[in-house]
């Protein structure tokens, strides 16, 4: 029951975050193994999905703080994307492939708090006040994270457009 | 209003979320200023292409290794379960005790007089209890003698006080 309602979600935040498919797998198990240790900490009159993604989150980070030496590139932007709905329509030409590829490969560059704020906010959707509670900080602090994560990554996108350009 | 600053207010305009004075600065920056309105269209594309970011799905092999956790901890707990149950605690403290004491015996300095000391207290305590029990006998010859006596004794006393017919 909490494996078929969390797995893909887990899993999903852990790739975007890590950017390995390997990586991802390894720290899903790791979170359900946490998952299994805290659950007698839970308290019931807690929200159990940002209970549960609070400490998901947690996790990823503390493990990339542990590693991040090891943690400079992700995997081939083609090797587990191209694959997804996301390429399959024929509006989507080469050069929005290329932003996209740009966007994927410069997630790593972001610190780990800001990179995470940046992911629940516009890969998942979520709204600024649920984001609030998963990471525990105020309102005001995850807006000025993700306006900086966007900030970076636009000037990396930006950068290199130019670069491009000019060649 | 300086390119800095309306870079800090580029994602909040997207959001919607300036006053009505802030966004007309804003757009008005932006009609003018080059780098930032390049600035912004790339703010604009990064953040489609991370809307855009698609979900996986996960893999068979991995919900294995999930399923697989409650009863690989099951058995890992089961051990530990066994020591730490309360019940076996006063159990596990007097063998510890115990343990202390004969590495304590095993490891003394001076364990044949340990030895000799421990041989003399069993002397001691044999010799007491064979005294006790000689003692106990000669009682119990001495009840035997005046056992007549007692049970005369005993018929003649009246708890009632009544006088006999």
């Amino acid at each position: 029951m909490l494996v078929d309602s969390y797995s893909k979600r887990v899993f999903n935040m852990a790739y975007q975050f890590a950017g390995s498919y390997e990586e991802a797998e390894d720290l899903t198990q790791d979170i359900f193994l946490k998952l299994y240790n805290s659950l007698p900490k839970y308290d019931f009159e807690k929200n159990f999905s940002a209970w549960f993604l609070t400490l998901a989150r947690n996790y990823m980070i503390d493990n990339y703080r542990k590693t991040k030496w090891e943690k400079k590139t992700r995997d081939e932007f083609n090797e587990h994307l191209l694959s997804s709905d996301a390429f399959d329509s024929p509006e989507n030409g080469m050069v929005r492939e290329e932003s996209k590829k740009i966007i994927w490969e410069s997630l790593n560059y972001l610190s780990p708090e800001i990179r995470m704020t940046v992911i629940l906010r516009d890969i998942q959707g979520k709204k600024y006040e649920e984001i609030a509670e998963i990471i525990n900080l105020p309102l005001g602090t995850v807006k000025s994270r993700v306006n900086r994560g966007r900030l970076q990554l636009a000037k990396i996108l930006k950068e290199k457009k130019e670069r491009k350009n000019e060649m | 209003m300086k390119c800095e600053k309306v870079e800090e207010l580029l994602s909040p305009y997207i959001e919607d979320e300036l006053s009505i004075e802030e966004k007309k600065a804003v757009e008005s920056h932006l009609e003018t200023c080059e780098n930032c309105s390049l600035l912004f269209s790339s703010m604009g594309e990064t953040m489609e292409s991370l809307t855009e970011f698609p979900e996986l799905d996960v893999s068979e092999s991995l919900l294995d290794r999930i399923y697989a956790i409650p009863s690989r901890k099951r058995r890992f707990k089961f051990s530990f379960d066994l020591l730490l149950r309360p019940s076996l605690q006063p159990i596990l403290a007097a063998a510890t005790i115990l343990l202390a004491i004969i590495s304590l015996y095993m490891f003394h300095p001076e364990r044949n007089r340990v030895n000799k000391f421990v041989d003399r207290q069993i002397h001691l305590g044999y010799s007491k209890v064979g005294r006790l029990y000689a003692k106990a006998e000669s009682f119990a010859t001495s009840l035997g003698e005046q056992k007549e006596n007692i049970l005369v004794s005993l018929k003649n006393i009246n708890p009632l006080g009544r006088d006999e017919d």
